[in-house]
């Protein structure tokens, strides 16, 4: 099993990281990044693990914009915990919002037996053709499918692994899906 | 470790650059205090000290409340730059307390003693509008500053980071306000002068949220860090 570096050693490798040394900084944020997972859980054993995810990955992010508030002068891991603690804060005050405005429903079946609802479906059942079909989208369009619709990623993360915003994001899944509607029902 | 935050890690990685180290919060506050006397001492300048200043200077319990009120400034920015660190103690945060005590004290000492030899005509109360917008005057610039400053730190205490670095900047405003505007009366400091240090706190207060949230610091991170 790895051994986890101690305090001294994690602060070693953060002094390296102000300095912008990549290497350091890279072993810096995996040896603390199944730790973290470790405090989420820790604190809040109810989430599923995409949400913890997405708390150590908001931490994370957060270390790296106020990277430069490190005092090298003291010890790493109360600095991480304290922004560990804030995000995990701020984490608790989106759920507890996102749960007020939250609507529980009955568990509707997804469509109807309606003809009308299922216009088109049996167009889509081709692998072959839609494979065929996203490789000819334009990159943009094609990395937000392979993304949301095929890692099912959230779009947070899929904004942070590509680079753009959300609302980018948002913006090419739904020109992708129109053009994808559009190409396959030709081809059909 | 999932592949999402493999990947956030390799390009976190990818973009990093080297930082300069905020430094301690006290000499922060005094780099602060570096833009914010001159500015201050400069409306002093234009506006035109008051005329009797030389002589309000021999005056202790003057002294006293400009003293309490300059250190009121300076002990909250510094306690509001220590709020913008992650794992600096709390207890920085009552670092303004004894000063601004002093400062209350001295100026309800003043009340006590006006009612003593005046009776209650030494309490008496008149309107001083002036006093809201000079001190929004001579605590513009320190604000703008310190608000500039703690956006380059974490929003840990949004709110009461904002709070006490407001009280820093329109304590400022108040000690410049008295070097040229010529009310001493204690009761009407405390309301006129003192009350807008206290309005323009909460004020602060409330923009707290707005100036400082990790969704605009993350963004700009986004922003530089990683975009392609």
């Amino acid at each position: 099993m790895k051994q986890q570096l101690d305090d001294r050693a994690l602060t070693t490798l953060m002094q390296a990281a102000q300095a912008g040394d990549t290497q350091a900084y890279v072993q810096l944020l995996k040896e603390i990044a199944p730790r973290l997972r470790q405090i989420v859980r820790g604190q809040r054993r109810f989430l599923k693990s995409e949400d913890i995810e997405d708390i150590v990955q908001d931490v994370l992010l957060s270390l790296h914009a106020v990277r430069a508030t490190y005092d090298r002068q003291r010890p790493f891991m109360p600095w991480l915990i304290a922004i560990t603690r804030n995000r995990l804060a701020d984490a608790a005050r989106r759920y507890t919002r996102r749960a007020a405005h939250e609507v529980q429903v009955e568990n509707l079946p997804v469509t109807f037996s309606d003809e009308g609802t299922n216009i088109g479906s049996g167009e889509y059942r081709d692998p072959e053709a839609l494979s065929q079909a996203i490789r000819t989208l334009p990159p943009g369009q094609r990395d937000a499918i392979e993304m949301l619709k095929l890692r099912e990623m959230s779009l947070k993360a899929a904004a942070a692994a590509s680079g753009t915003s959300v609302g980018a994001l948002k913006v090419s899944i739904h020109r992708a899906m129109a053009t994808l509607r559009k190409v396959l029902i030709k081809a059909s | 470790m999932t592949m999402d935050t493999e990947k956030l890690i390799a390009r976190l990685a990818e973009v990093v650059e080297p930082v300069r180290p905020l430094p301690r919060p006290w000499i922060r506050m005094a780099a602060w205090l570096l833009v914010a006397i001159p500015y201050v001492a400069l409306v002093v300048f234009v506006v035109s000290p008051r005329a009797d200043l030389i002589s309000k200077a021999s005056e202790w319990r003057y002294v006293i409340e400009q003293v309490a009120a300059l250190a009121t400034g300076m002990t909250a920015a510094t306690a509001a730059f220590a709020s913008v660190v992650p794992g600096y103690d709390r207890k920085f945060l009552f670092l303004p307390a004894l000063p601004l005590a002093v400062w209350l004290g001295s100026l309800g000492e003043g009340c006590v003693q006006d009612w003593i030899q005046l009776g209650p005509n030494g309490l008496s109360l008149q309107p001083d509008w002036f006093c809201f917008p000079a001190i929004v005057l001579v605590g513009a610039v320190p604000a703008i500053a310190m608000a500039v400053m703690l956006r380059r730190g974490a929003p840990l205490t949004p709110h009461i980071t904002t709070a006490i670095g407001g009280l820093a900047a329109a304590g400022l405003g108040n000690f410049g306000l008295r070097l040229f505007h010529s009310q001493d009366a204690s009761l009407m400091v405390l309301v006129w002068q003192v009350g807008t240090v206290f309005i323009l706190t909460t004020i602060a207060a409330w923009a707290g949220h707005y100036l400082l949230n990790w969704r605009s610091i993350i963004g700009i991170g986004r922003g530089n860090v990683l975009m392609p």
